[in-house]
């Protein structure tokens, strides 16, 4: 067997521009799931009791689902309930969302409840409403506690974008996955995406070993 | 109720009323937490509440900010009663200052943060002056040198006296202390008392939980005893530690080894 690795020069644009993809989904992805996670962890805590009630419902489906299935879901889903023809981007961002908002919704919530309640009962006593105490008082405390389990969300994630190929996100699996097909370079493309995930995803993994360490709690 | 036997003895009765009890009743669920307290709290006033462990003293000072929401009886704050209204009652708080056993600092923020932040998010104070007016306090309880610290670079005294200092920050008309200093090291115990002394002849009406007699008996106007849910007897120190007149009293106080 012989190997060619030329193949992998000859499409390092297009592999560059689908590594950039998969960074631009990952980021975009949390920037909008973790406000929308503290939202729904916010629901489930303090809303009316119909509304906690879906959006724990919500929490447990998304959470308890296979992402491959809600990626498929949303790409035949989302048009007819939306009406929109999104973009396969726009649909992998969608099902990536909805599925990190759910783990990142249980996260705070667990991060909320782990501080006290005189906490919030000190902040109350200076008048603080219970929105107040929860931005100036609780949130930026549970932040810090949960920091590192975010991060390994994140690093999950990354890998996780990968799952979007299946609907054709012009992302590095997906990109990975046509030049084999064209070339018929299997393992030259295997090995080269794997080095590729495995060169930016290495330091992220050490970077949440690093916060782990740094915010273990004290008090 | 008899005017003259609750209010003998009560040097600054003469005060307008800050806070006014009558027949608060508290339940948790089947519990009776409070059965009928009926209080005076006069301005300038240091009010001390006494007595066994579960008799409901905390009870009383969270529905007096209105923490716990009571079922029966009235609770008057300067003339008017608490309002259920959670916008309004958030503004009735900002005139109370509360401080816990466990302190409750934030311990994200510095203790300069901390004494700022009410001034800051409930009095909308820019950063410059809420940091002045923090600065201030600090100073009041000897601690401006410790402004850069955070809570878990402070003992528990001076994390006790920045709580003092953050609930004072609000200029509040009545000071709420539960067990001050009951979570405290024995040597560090003096330095919060003495705070409240201090607070106490600058005219600084307080309402106080405590198992600290010595102080009760020396810097407290009025004393009420607590049991089981109600006041058992209520009255100048001189009468409660050296005359009591009901046996729950003399109990309380020789099961404390209280011997005047
Ligand atoms: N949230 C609650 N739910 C149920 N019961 C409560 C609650 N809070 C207080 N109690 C009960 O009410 C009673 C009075 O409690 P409280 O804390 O006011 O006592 P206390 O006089 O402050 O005692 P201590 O000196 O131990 O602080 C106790 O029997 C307590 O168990
Ligand atoms: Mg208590």
């Amino acid at each position: 067997m012989t190997f060619d690795w030329s193949v992998v020069w000859q499409h390092r644009d297009a592999l560059m521009a689908a590594t950039g993809t998969t960074i631009l989904l990952t980021f975009a992805t949390m920037a909008i799931a973790v406000p929308c996670g503290i939202m729904v962890a916010a629901l489930r805590l303090y809303a009316w009791k119909p509304v906690r009630a879906l959006a724990t419902s919500y929490v447990e489906l998304f959470r308890n689902l296979p992402l491959i299935l809600v990626v498929y879901w949303a790409f035949y889903v989302l048009p007819i309930m939306t009406g929109l023809g999104l973009s396969p981007l726009a649909t992998g961002l969608a099902a990536l969302v909805l599925n990190v908002t759910a783990y990142n919704a249980e996260t705070f919530r667990a991060g909320i409840n782990s501080i006290r309640r005189g906490q919030v009962e000190a902040a109350m006593a200076l008048g603080m409403s219970r929105l107040q105490a929860l931005r100036r008082v609780v949130l930026p405390q549970a932040l810090r506690r949960i920091l590192p389990v975010l991060a390994s969300t994140w690093v999950s994630l990354f890998k996780d974008t990968s799952l979007v190929s299946v609907i054709a996100v012009t992302e590095l699996a997906y990109v990975a996955m046509q030049i084999r097909a064209q070339t018929f370079r299997v393992l030259e493309m295997l090995t080269a995406m794997a080095a590729i995930y495995w060169l930016l995803g290495y330091p992220q993994a050490k970077l949440v070993d690093w916060m782990q360490r740094r915010f273990a709690v004290t008090e | 109720m008899n005017k003259s036997a609750t209010q003998s003895g009560r040097t600054k009765a003469g005060g307008i009323t800050i806070i006014r009890y009558r027949g608060v009743v508290k339940r948790y669920g089947d519990f009776q937490a409070l059965s009928g307290i009926d209080l005076d709290v006069h301005a300038g006033e240091v009010v001390c509440l006494i007595g066994p462990s579960g008799s409901g003293k905390s009870t009383l000072l969270r529905c007096t900010n209105g923490l716990e929401s009571i079922e029966g009886g009235d609770i008057e704050f300067e003339g008017t009663a608490l309002p259920r209204d959670e916008r309004e009652l958030r503004a009735v708080r900002t005139r109370m200052g509360m401080v816990f056993q466990s302190f409750e600092l934030f311990p994200h923020l510095t203790a300069l943060a901390n004494v700022a932040e009410g001034p800051r998010t409930v009095l909308r104070k820019h950063a410059a002056e809420a940091n002045r007016r923090a600065s201030a306090m600090l100073a009041k309880v000897g601690l401006a040198d410790k402004a850069p610290n955070y809570p878990s670079a402070l003992s528990g005294g001076q994390q006790q006296r920045v709580a003092i200092a953050r609930a004072l920050a609000m200029e509040p008309d009545v000071m709420l202390f539960d067990e001050p200093t009951s979570a405290l090291d024995p040597e560090t115990i003096g330095e919060v008392l003495n705070v409240m002394k201090q607070l106490a002849d600058e005219g600084m009406t307080m309402v106080v939980v405590t198992h600290e007699m010595t102080f009760a008996r020396r810097v407290g106007d009025w004393i009420a005893v607590f049991d089981a849910g109600r006041i058992v007897e209520q009255g100048p120190p001189e009468q409660i530690f050296d005359a009591p007149t009901t046996e729950r009293t003399r109990d309380f106080l020789s099961h404390l080894g209280w011997t005047g």
